[in-house]
């Protein structure tokens, strides 16, 4: 009797590691499309979803503000993941570089002064991004506590700082709408002609860029965050603190954040509105994503961005369209996500058939 | 079956197990290339080979963790694919390895019925009881099945693992250094086990690395060197300087002493233990008032049986372990309860028990785990000087692997050894503590470490304290062997007095 099996063999050679993002993307793609169709009693056109990403795939001056900033979030969140230090908190990190970054234009009495302001800004938004999350790392690194909850739970405190502050003291008095006053303009970032960019957040993507792959590949605190992910044990044989690189992890994970919080406000946002939870574009939630998706290789990180900034743009489309909400965007991440976390193992794996005789 | 039976061109019997071309590759690297041998009933027989030849690449096909490339398997005669473990015990092949893979806080009884109700062996418990306490019993092991497995020592451990075997139904019981860290009392035990199990008709393979253990009990010794088969060679024909030829090829090597006349162990103290007491991780002391001054340039080796507080009381050295009680002072400095980083600025190098746990990153390439090294303590990698360095360590400790930038996860466990142990030996400046600096570095490869060991003491007065489970080793390294037994220094000798029958006393006193 011959009988078939399939079997998981190890690959000789990995896939190359780009090709995972992209067949993941198609086949999650095909799967939410059918997934929506069926579910909505085919009230969900997938000819209208797959318009709305193409559509999206071919106006990519559009996709660059969100394609910068998910880069930034991508690579900030990285660099803990790297360390296995799961920073969820991208969130309030997020916010708290937008507190600090909006004192600086409307309170600091500094607002309206060219180059000094944005450098405030963005000094102040890292540094109250990165102790944000330092504070987050101090129960992880000493009673162990697990980061995943407390860096998440944190976030809502970052919303919630963020309402109180707009809901009273930071409140525009002129029509008391629920929201600051406007950021002056000379604290804008200046707009690319064409697209959704500017150009200092263009500068500043590359800037994240370089600065994680620098830090990551050529300094002791980036090998120690590197090793720390596989076997922080060597670690401390070989006599390093884990606390401290936990720390620096963190802190350093919220700064580059930060950046993009502070891009955000001074690119596109140029107030707070409440409440915050739902005002967010959710971009520390969105960033997990693209993390994962680079497999944690910087070099990837622009290209899973760009996948994911170009559904951000389809959701809009779609919602313009009247084939959905924006949820039907999160229909496609979570397949994308999952699709991608299964092909993960086939990087490495592949399936063979054998004939066995009995 | 006798052996002349085994050998009669006209009726030769069906081996019991026979590997034909098998090729299995890995990236860069042809791990097996077209290896064939074959095993017969009723036999012993050994794999040889230096590290990284493919021994544990090859038994693990057998035992269904790899699948190979290229190549069959034939069980009795019938050819067999072996994608799983579960595939190899269910055609009687059962691998013990080197750790025990048993659950510490479960007793010996329901580790062994865990196992066994996956394969549906027993329905009721009673019965089951009865095959382990049987099963026990032939592998020499007296112990009450009822006894939680953290209680018990490596050798009892290795044993259950051995009876585990059993219990499956092993026809070809698989030893991938499994023998290597018993004791010699325990090692004859288990030899005479092996015949007696061989006599009913089943055969055992038995990679080591200790020739004379080799030639003693097996009854066929298959050499590999490089992925290839060298040869397969019956008991009798075999020499200790044939087979060495077969595993190193023309690498000369007869058995070079280890010392030589050279350097003087100087005055000066360097490592000073003073009623040291240490607590294990269960919170009973594991080490109970030692004290001891090592001079410098002196290799100070302890002699012990596995788990007398060996390994707390070098984590305790490192500042990895609180220390309860005592003071430990290097170079002056005393370095109670001090951070390792402290410790480890002093140019104190560590070789710690458990290399993949506490001695490197897997994932990480060759030159990444040198570049841990403490030496190279700057903000800035200095990536250039960690390539040069590591290519001179891939030559000096005759590490095989493509290159530096290969991943460890990738190596042989001999040459990830290997790369341990040349970046703590290059590191240590004053002192270099080492849990088994020689752990699964086959003949050639522990003598090369050994004497760079010896010379760096003498030339430069590094100062060596380090325990084995290899008695051989303490007693060659040694200037003074210190005898461990139940957290104390039970013995002190000078290398001159050192008599080996009154430490082995000592050991298991």
């Amino acid at each position: 009797m011959v009988r078939f099996e399939l079997v998981v063999v190890k690959r000789v050679k990995p896939l190359p590691r780009w090709v995972i993002p992209i067949i993941a993307f198609v086949i999650g793609t095909l799967i939410a499309t059918t997934l929506l169709y069926f579910l909505t009693g085919g009230r969900s056109n997938p000819k209208i979803l797959l318009d709305g990403i193409v559509n999206a795939l071919m106006t990519p001056q559009l996709l660059l503000k969100n394609f910068a900033l998910l880069t930034i979030v991508g690579v900030g969140l990285l660099i803990s993941f790297k360390a296995a230090v799961w920073n969820i908190g991208g969130e309030g990190q997020f916010y708290f570089a937008i507190i600090a970054a909006a004192w600086v234009a409307l309170f600091s009495g500094l607002g309206k002064i060219v180059f000094v302001n944005k450098f405030l800004m963005l000094i102040l938004g890292l540094t109250a991004a990165g102790l944000w999350a330092l504070l987050a790392s101090l129960p992880r690194a000493f009673l162990g506590v697990d980061e995943v909850p407390v860096t998440l739970l944190m976030n809502y405190i970052a919303y919630y700082i963020v309402d109180y502050l707009v809901f009273g003291p930071w409140r525009e008095q002129q029509y008391k709408y629920t929201r600051t006053p406007t950021l002056p303009t000379e604290s804008w970032f200046i707009n690319i002609p064409g697209t959704t960019l500017t150009f200092e957040l263009l500068i500043l993507t590359v800037v994240a860029l370089v600065f994680a792959w620098f830090l990551l590949n050529y300094t002791r605190v980036g090998l120690m965050i590197r090793v720390m992910g596989s076997n922080p044990h060597v670690l401390r044989v070989v006599g390093i603190n884990t606390y401290k690189v936990i720390m620096i992890a963190l802190t350093i994970s919220g700064m580059v954040v930060g950046i993009a919080g502070v891009s955000y406000l001074a690119s596109e946002a140029h107030l707070i509105t409440i409440p915050a939870e739902t005002r967010t574009p959710a971009l520390g939630y969105t960033g997990i994503l693209v993390a994962w998706l680079s497999m944690l290789e910087i070099i990837y990180v622009p290209i899973a961005a760009y996948i994911v900034s170009i559904l951000l743009t389809a959701g809009i489309n779609i919602q313009i369209a009247g084939a959905g909400g924006f949820s039907v965007t999160n229909v496609f991440i979570g397949s994308i996500l999952l699709i991608y976390s299964i092909l993960v193992i086939f990087s490495e794996y592949k399936i063979k058939i054998i004939i066995k005789k009995r | 079956m006798s052996k002349q039976n085994l050998f009669s061109t006209q009726s030769s019997p069906t081996p019991i197990l026979v590997v034909k071309n098998v090729t299995k590759k890995f990236p860069g690297v042809v791990a097996l290339d077209r290896i064939s041998f074959e095993v017969f009933p009723g036999t012993v027989h050994a794999l040889l080979g230096e590290n990284g030849a493919g021994k544990s690449t090859l038994v693990k096909i057998l035992y269904g963790i790899y699948t190979p490339d290229e190549g069959e398997i034939y069980v009795n005669g019938e050819k067999v694919s072996i994608t799983s473990p579960r595939d190899a015990i269910k055609y009687g092949i059962v691998m013990v390895s080197q750790s025990p893979i048993l659950i510490d806080r479960l007793t010996i009884a329901e580790n062994l019925i865990l196992s066994l109700k996956k394969y549906k062996l027993f329905n009721s418990t009673r019965k089951a009881y009865d095959e382990i306490v049987k099963a026990l019993e032939k592998v020499q092991l007296e112990i009450d099945p009822n006894t939680e497995v953290y209680r018990l020592t490596y050798t009892q451990k290795q044993l259950v693992e051995i009876a585990r075997a059993l219990l499956l139904g092993a026809k070809i019981l698989i030893l991938d250094e499994a023998t290597t860290y018993l004791p010699e009392v325990e090692k004859k035990k288990l030899f005479s086990f092996f015949h007696q199990f061989a006599d009913e008709g089943n055969s055992v393979i038995v990679i080591t690395h200790k020739l004379t253990e080799a030639l003693a009990i097996s009854d066929y010794i298959t050499v590999l060197r490089r992925g290839k088969t060298v040869a397969t060679v019956e008991r009798g024909k075999a020499t200790i300087d044939l087979i060495r030829r077969y595993i190193f090829g023309e690498a000369e090597y007869s058995g070079r002493k280890l010392r030589g006349d050279e350097g003087e162990v100087g005055e000066d103290i360097v490592l000073s233990l003073k009623d040291l007491w240490v607590k294990g991780d269960l919170g009973d002391y594991r080490v109970k008032g030692v004290s001891l001054d090592i001079r410098k340039g002196e290799i100070i080796g302890i002699a012990g049986i596995t788990g007398n507080g060996q390994l707390e009381l070098f984590e305790a050295i490192m500042g990895l372990r609180k220390v309860d009680k005592g003071k430990i002072i290097i170079n002056g400095v005393n370095t109670t309860n001090k951070p390792t980083r402290f410790i480890r600025k002093l140019g104190v190098g560590y070789i710690p028990d458990n290399p993949l746990r506490y001695g490197l990153s897997t994932e990480h390439t060759l030159a990444e785990n040198i570049a841990l090294s403490p030496v190279y303590d700057e903000f800035i990698i200095p990536w250039d000087r960690i390539y040069k360095d590591s290519e001179k360590l891939v030559k000096k400790y005759g590490i095989v692997t493509p290159g530096i930038h290969t991943p460890m996860k990738l190596l042989s466990g001999g040459n990830i050894m290997k790369t341990l142990v040349s970046r703590e030996l290059e590191y240590a400046s004053t002192l270099l503590i080492a849990y088994n600096p020689t752990r699964g570095l086959d003949e050639f490869t522990a003598y090369k470490v050994r004497r760079n060991i010896y010379e760096k003491s003498r030339s430069s007065g590094l100062t060596v304290f380090f325990a084995s489970e290899d008695l051989d080793e303490v007693l060659e390294l040694s200037d003074r062997v210190v005898v461990m037994n139940s957290g104390r220094f039970v013995g002190v000798f000078k290398r001159e007095e050192v008599v080996r029958d009154k430490i082995e006393e000592l050991m298991v006193m």
